[in-house]
């Protein structure tokens, strides 16, 4: 490694590997202090290249923090930056992924339904959304929850979602949480940064290089649908999904919110999310709301359907439902 | 003089609350989700929208019933069935070999239509002909649209498979609509999904 080589000019820091390196803003910050600090002397000794790039790694990382927001990039710039971490993504880790920045499609809304009547609590729901979404392994990072309720309970609130026993258990039913994927979400409203937006195909995202890790958007959330990466997420190499996209499942680091996105690199794509795909008793059911042929209008046509926590307005875009 | 007044008063009172009603409710109703899609009734085009969508796999046939005024295809039977045909060993003779039901079908379980009204062999598979399963009304069947078998006494759950209430979609949402059919997920000898342990756990809950 090139960058090893100017390593004397900075104070010297335990050696870890490359892939448990955080480098968060925090660690920005204390780098800019220390770069101020050594700045005279590295004027002197003429080695501060080591700071400002002279490996590519450090000039992607470089470039990678002075980039836009999301929303704010040309096709051009959001290629660039695509490429660049795909790029990243094989110094650091050896995997060679393709990263993906394609956008919302017209005349697409994302809708979702979950039948409670047929879920009966395999979990495998659970298992695909983390293997497809590069879920952190080490904190057992899940975006679904479900939740083992008694007949006749109205919230999961009174549910146990930490279950572990065969099921499904006698007179009970469950219920699958996630991200609802509000069209007046409280978490869009809540986020100082503008990081979690609001997709035009109804997606709620967060465009991980904006968060600052405040997480008001945790505390905005009345569905607990967010997670945040208290320590840098581990994810064994030869399990990282290597489809990803740039708001989607690609890889967080430390102090970076993320939540469900209906498997965003998936749904573009016409494909079916993880967790509608693993389902094995079809409890899960996800389609366009603006195409009047698709299963999702079916269901909300001609089934009892509601959604949770309907009178906080949030107007999510998941629905339950009976048979 | 005094009642007039009090009486416009009330009236003006009336009249603004009116207008804050109706407001608030021009502006709360016109942009729900529930407004936005059920306004949406032009066709969509998924295969002209979407880039990469599902071409009819292999092993699909055209489902008979007909789906929101289109067609739909559904997975195979026949070629999941291990002894396809029946007619090798079920010709027109009786099989002669020892303990042959066992060996050949000693694996089924029929566990189908509750301690009620238990289902026999004989409730689908006919002696005549074994290719086809047989409906109570004595049309024949073909294997791989058994729907129309399960549909017999399972109405509703065939009406919400064919509207896409039950089941599932083969792998994509958009794209030719290709779904499972009943046997794809149901032992058709013992439907129900037996017990078994989830597939992972979750943690408690944190932050």
């Amino acid at each position: 490694m090139n960058s090893r080589k100017n390593k004397d000019c900075r104070k010297q820091k335990k050696n870890t590997p490359l892939q448990d390196k955080p480098f968060g803003r925090r660690e920005f910050l204390k780098g800019a202090v220390k770069a101020a600090a050594l700045g005279s002397a590295a004027m002197v000794s003429g080695c501060g290249t080591g700071l400002l790039g002279s490996s590519e790694e450090d000039s992607l990382r470089w470039k990678e923090y002075f980039k836009k927001h999301y929303r704010l990039m040309t096709q051009e710039e959001k290629d660039e930056t695509v490429r660049r971490l795909e790029r990243l993504a094989r110094l650091r880790r050896g995997v060679d992924i393709q990263m993906s920045s394609k956008g919302p499609i017209e005349r697409i809304l994302f809708g979702y339904a979950f039948n409670l009547t047929r879920c009966e609590g395999f979990m495998e729901c659970v298992a695909a959304c983390v293997k497809e979404n590069n879920l952190d392994r080490k904190s057992n990072t899940q975006y679904i929850r479900i939740f083992e309720m008694e007949h006749g309970e109205m919230s999961p609130a009174s549910g146990n979602s930490k279950y572990f026993h065969e099921v499904p258990v006698e007179d009970h039913f469950y219920m699958g949480v996630q991200c609802f994927h509000c069209e007046k979400a409280p978490c869009v409203k809540a986020c100082p940064t503008q990081a979690t937006y609001r997709e035009p195909d109804g997606i709620v995202v967060v465009d991980y290089d904006w968060c600052i890790g405040c997480r008001y958007c945790i505390a905005a959330c009345p569905y607990y649908g967010r997670r945040f990466n208290w320590n840098e997420p581990y994810v064994p190499v030869n399990e990282i999904t290597k489809k990803q996209h740039y708001l989607g499942n690609r890889m967080r680091t430390k102090g970076q919110m993320e939540k469900c996105t209906f498997c965003v690199q998936r749904t573009r794509e016409g494909r079916l999310p993880a967790c509608v795909e693993a389902c094995p008793t079809g409890a899960r059911v996800f389609g366009n709301l603006l195409d009047p042929k698709s299963e999702i209008r079916y269901v909300l046509k001609n089934k009892k359907v509601f959604r949770f926590k309907e009178e906080l307005g949030t107007d999510a875009k998941y629905w339950y439902f009976i048979d | 003089m005094k009642i007039s007044a009090f009486k416009t008063g009330r009236f003006w009172i009336l009249f603004l609350l009116l207008l804050i009603f109706s407001w608030g409710y021009a502006f709360s109703e016109k942009d729900s989700v529930v407004e936005i899609y059920k306004n949406a009734t032009a066709p969509f085009d998924d295969e002209k929208s979407v880039d990469s969508i599902l071409l009819i796999p292999d092993n699909t046939v055209p489902v008979e019933t007909k789906y929101q005024g289109g067609f739909f295809w559904t997975e195979t039977r026949k070629d999941k069935i291990e002894r396809f045909k029946c007619s090798e060993c079920h010709n027109n003779k009786d099989v002669q070999i020892a303990r042959a039901a066992e060996i050949a079908h000693g694996d089924i379980i029929l566990d189908h239509g509750g301690q009620d009204k238990p289902l026999s062999c004989y409730t689908c598979h006919k002696k005549d002909d074994r290719n086809f399963l047989v409906t109570e009304e004595g049309s024949k069947i073909d294997m791989d649209h058994s729907y129309q078998m399960c549909g017999q006494c399972h109405f509703r759950q065939k009406k919400d498979w064919v509207g896409g209430a039950h089941g599932k979609r083969v792998s994509y949402w958009a794209g030719t609509r290709v779904v499972k059919t009943c046997t794809s997920c149901h032992d058709p000898h013992s439907p129900l999904f037996e017990k078994r342990w989830p597939k992972t756990y979750s943690p408690p809950l944190v932050n």
